[in-house]
């Protein structure tokens, strides 16, 4: 699925839309299990000091039982197939082919059926819902990708879903030669 | 030892949430790189940003979410749970801005057993206003109802008797 259907300067978004939509990778899982080192620079880059995201022995003293990983859609898709090493790095641009490769997150959307806790063990799937054109200031040929994760742990429970909507645009130098390469010669 | 446990009969609608706010430096861009381990130099390359078309460098997606979640979070206490949270990045946090995060509790309702409070919540600047509004669901749980044990006794001048 990564062929490129964009080529010769032309991009056909029906084509991209029909062949894109709903297309889902497969099941990715994270390569240790949630871990409390990652936790807390997580909590630490926004002066989280949350005892039951930190501490331990704390969080053995309240109803949670064990340390928790704060409910953040981005910090279940890290443990679920990013992080820590080695960096995959799979964003969903270049399995849908986009006129720039330029990425800005616009929305996202997370809803929660269960916590997570240090030693569970993260997985995903990810369905591309959406694809459409809509300009924006950076680029008036941007591509909007809409993406769908489903997180799941050890014991197949959904955790959450992660709806997320990005846009890919191009640079203005490459918006520039696109321009002077339209232009009759 | 739990800390704050705000319960669902606590909270009335317009409360408001007092969160707190966070200083755009470098040193938060090093840290955002740190705990979000989100390499993509948009978020601390200022070249790269620029040649993207930015104005300057901002901050990612996973360090807002951080940011909204600890409002939530600290709020609702260990007994909260976040149904749902969303919001967007309609503006940008930038080096020099003092990003400041906080929320409102907009409805408190009861829905299939659950008792639930909406929220909005937000990261603004002095620069943008509001840069990333954002809504949230939350799970809090109930007051815990007084057990009476059997016996006679008085309350208010009353005589109760509790079989």
């Amino acid at each position: 699925m990564t062929e490129p259907v964009a080529s010769g300067g032309s991009y056909d978004i029906d084509e991209v839309r029909r062949k894109y939509v709903g297309f889902e990778t497969a099941e990715a899982r994270g390569r240790y299990p949630v871990e409390y080192d990652p936790i807390r620079r997580h909590c630490h880059m926004v002066d989280d000091n949350n005892p039951l995201f930190l501490d331990p022995e704390y969080a053995r003293t309240t109803t949670r039982g064990a340390v928790l990983c704060p409910p953040s859609g981005w910090l279940a898709l890290y443990f679920a197939s990013l992080g820590p090493w080695p960096a995959v790095f799979e964003p969903l641009f270049p399995i849908v082919p986009t006129p720039g490769k330029r990425i800005v997150n616009m929305s996202q959307e997370v809803e929660w059926t269960s916590r997570i806790r240090v030693g569970d063990h993260l997985s995903v799937r990810r369905r591309i819902a959406d694809v459409f054109k809509k300009a924006v200031s950076l680029d008036p040929e941007a591509v909007w990708i809409v993406a769908e994760a489903t997180v799941t742990n050890q014991r197949d429970e959904t955790v959450c879903v992660i709806r997320n909507t990005m846009l890919t645009h191009r640079t203005p130098e490459e918006q520039e030669a696109g321009a002077r390469s339209q232009e009759p010669v | 030892m739990n800390r704050r446990r705000p319960y669902w009969e606590d909270i009335a609608e317009g409360d408001e949430i007092e969160g707190f706010s966070l200083d755009i430096t470098s040193r938060r861009l090093a840290l955002q790189v740190s705990g979000s381990q989100d390499w993509y130099p948009v978020h601390f390359d200022p070249a790269f940003a620029r040649k993207a078309g930015h104005p300057d460098v901002f901050v990612n997606t996973g360090f807002l979410q951080a940011a909204l979640v600890r409002v939530i979070t600290d709020w609702m206490g260990d007994e909260g749970f976040l149904k749902r949270l969303r919001f967007e990045m309609r503006r940008q946090q930038r080096p020099g801005d003092t990003m400041v995060c906080k929320g409102k509790v907009t409805t408190r309702y009861e829905r299939d057993g659950e008792t639930l409070v909406d929220l909005d919540v937000w990261a603004e600047n002095e620069r943008e206003g509001v840069t990333t509004p954002g809504t949230a669901t939350v799970i809090l749980p109930r007051r815990p109802q007084p057990k009476y044990a059997r016996g006679k006794g008085r309350i208010d001048g009353l005589t109760v008797v509790c079989y």
